[in-house]
């Protein structure tokens, strides 16, 4: 990522100079590479059933004709020295069936099991045919049955992986009504589900229904299978329902989990507070904080970031301010979204000095500003009408390939047009299409529009 | 992110937005520039501004006209010097309101 340029800086050192700023030498801040440790390969622990033949997998099959993944399968069989394990059998199935029908995969299972009677089929054999009958563009469950039925009449009953699984490969596939009815059915037979893939599933509803239609089935699930939402079940509707501001909802949801015996923990109060701090109540987010402090429950990061990020956005941002230095009392240490709320709000007020000095400080403690951080600078300074500061650290961001945000590039737009600098302004809309910043629609709607005012505010004798 | 931008621009305005995507068969002397017989708007607005940009066609001294050639005036109601300002109003003028 780019670095703000020096010359960005004296704008500021009038202010700079009263605070005596520590010195840094510039070219080191915000190139410190975030190493990601190599943690990569653990994933692969977490699936033991796809091994090393999954290199083949794309050359393995050149069709999904069936006569000749049997031919195939026959010559591996005739050419293997001892007798591959069943991960083999497992992963050539898979790879067949991640091209092919669910009928074929099925059939090649049968062709399998009579060529190489040693191979029995093993639960993760039947999973790998349940994923995909899920996946499968049939709208309706019978390929899930299929399956299911074959699994069963051979031995093996469903589980909660199994459970898990199929709900997991339904909702991807965006048919969460299927999945609640596949769960109905399944509890009621077999196996009822976890508290993760219950939450999950949950969790997707939240997203494809109506609240009503979610409660419905939490009350479904408790009534007839006593399956009970736990904590996590409430802090996701509650998220839900701050997401759609509706927080007399929230509190409601709250209530309903003390009365079950649930004692709110950090992650609901954090949601809470969020909600609050989307509707500008700070107020009521710093009513939240004093309750988590009554309550015994320590605020975390993400507490502090929430609140600062709701106070500066109300615009009281001595008590944003007041927080910051809480937090770090607390020993947690101040990140780029801190300060980029901090920003935000300090732009918010018109100071766009005090936001570029909160950068100063914000480098000066070897944190590097984000794309947020980049798009609340620029539209402060187009909004402070400090166009060619703006203009600069544009430059910078185009250098760095930082995305622009829908505001930061209506607001460069509209200063650019206002200044008559119209090829300029193209330019940006160029920029903002080109590194898919936003749709090519968002991007040309906000030009036009600016345009059309330019030539009603030329008309008025109001811009160049 | 971005799904949820575009379905907010599409419940805020869905006409505005039709108007602005929705392909629609071109008069000839726009087909002849474009060279298809079908565009939205937004589309021939692309074409026409990446055909300045690689005709080099913004007037050296005032970025902001542009010196048309004989195909650009041929659609620009045969104007010598178009403002850049003005483009996206004389591209509209090919895109008449009323349809079907």
């Amino acid at each position: 990522m780019g670095k703000i340029p020096a010359s960005l800086r004296p704008a500021i050192s009038a202010t700079s100079l009263l605070k005596n700023p520590p010195v840094i030498p510039k070219d080191q801040l915000g190139k410190v590479p975030i190493k990601r440790n190599p943690t990569q390969p653990s994933h692969k622990i977490l699936q033991p059933q796809q091994p090393q033949p999954q290199h083949n997998q794309r050359t393995l099959f050149k069709s999904r004709d069936l006569t000749e993944a049997k031919k195939i399968y026959t010559s591996f069989i005739s050419t293997a020295k001892a007798p591959p394990d069943i991960r083999f059998h497992n992963s050539f199935l898979q790879s067949y069936a991640s091209i092919s029908t669910v009928d074929d995969s099925i059939s090649l299972l049968h062709h399998m099991i009579k060529t190489l009677p040693a191979f029995s089929p093993d639960r993760s054999t039947y999973h790998i045919l349940l994923t995909q009958s899920c996946k499968s563009p049939d709208p309706s469950l019978h390929p899930v049955h299929q399956t299911l039925n074959l699994m069963v009449s051979n031995g093996l009953k469903p589980n909660q992986v199994t459970v898990d699984l199929a709900v997991r490969a339904l909702c991807s596939a965006g048919r969460e009504d299927d999945a609640v009815l596949l769960v109905k059915e399944l509890s009621l037979k077999h196996c009822k589900p976890d508290t993760f893939t219950y939450n999950f599933l949950v969790k997707c509803l939240c997203k494809s229904r109506e609240l009503n239609g979610v409660y419905s089935f939490i009350d479904e699930m408790r009534d007839v299978f006593d399956v009970k939402p736990d904590l996590v079940t409430y802090t996701i509707l509650i998220d839900n329902v701050c997401n759609s501001k509706n927080l007399r909802e929230a509190v409601r949801l709250v209530g309903v989990l003390r009365d079950c015996g649930f004692k709110p923990d950090r992650f609901v109060y954090n949601t809470v507070m969020k909600g609050y701090c989307m509707l500008n109540k700070g107020g009521e987010a710093v009513g939240i904080y004093n309750q988590m402090r009554d309550e015994g429950v320590e605020p975390d990061l993400v507490t502090y970031n929430t609140l600062i990020f709701g106070l500066s956005k109300c615009g009281r941002m001595g008590d944003a301010k007041k927080f910051l230095r809480t937090m770090v009392d607390a020993g947690y240490v101040p990140d780029a979204v801190t300060y980029t709320s901090l920003m935000n709000g300090l732009c918010r007020d018109g100071d766009v000095l005090g936001a570029l000095v909160l950068l100063e400080e914000m480098e000066a403690k070897g944190c590097s500003p984000n794309t947020c951080t980049y798009n609340t600078l620029l539209y402060g300074l187009c909004k402070a009408r400090m166009l060619e500061k703006g203009l600069e650290l544009y430059g910078v961001m185009k250098e760095g390939n930082i995305q622009l945000e829908t505001a930061a590039y209506a607001t460069l737009v509209r200063a650019l047009c206002k200044e008559g600098r119209v090829a300029e302004a193209y330019e940006v809309f160029d920029y903002a299409v080109e590194s898919k910043s936003l749709t090519d629609v968002a991007a040309y709607t906000t030009l036009e529009s600016t345009l059309k005012w330019l030539k009603k505010a030329r008309n008025q004798g109001l811009a160049v | 992110m971005l799904p949820q931008r575009m379905k907010k621009a599409i419940t805020d305005n869905p006409k505005k937005l039709s108007n602005l995507i929705d392909l629609v068969n071109l008069p000839s002397t726009l087909r002849e520039f474009v060279g298809q017989s079908q565009t939205s708007r937004l589309g021939c607005f692309m074409r026409v501004w990446s055909y300045i940009k690689t005709n080099n066609l913004q007037d050296s001294n005032n970025k902001n006209v542009v010196i048309c050639d004989e195909k650009l005036k041929s659609i620009l109601l045969g104007k010598a010097r178009v403002e850049l300002a003005e483009l996206p109003d004389l591209i509209k003028l090919h895109f008449p309101k009323s349809r079907k």
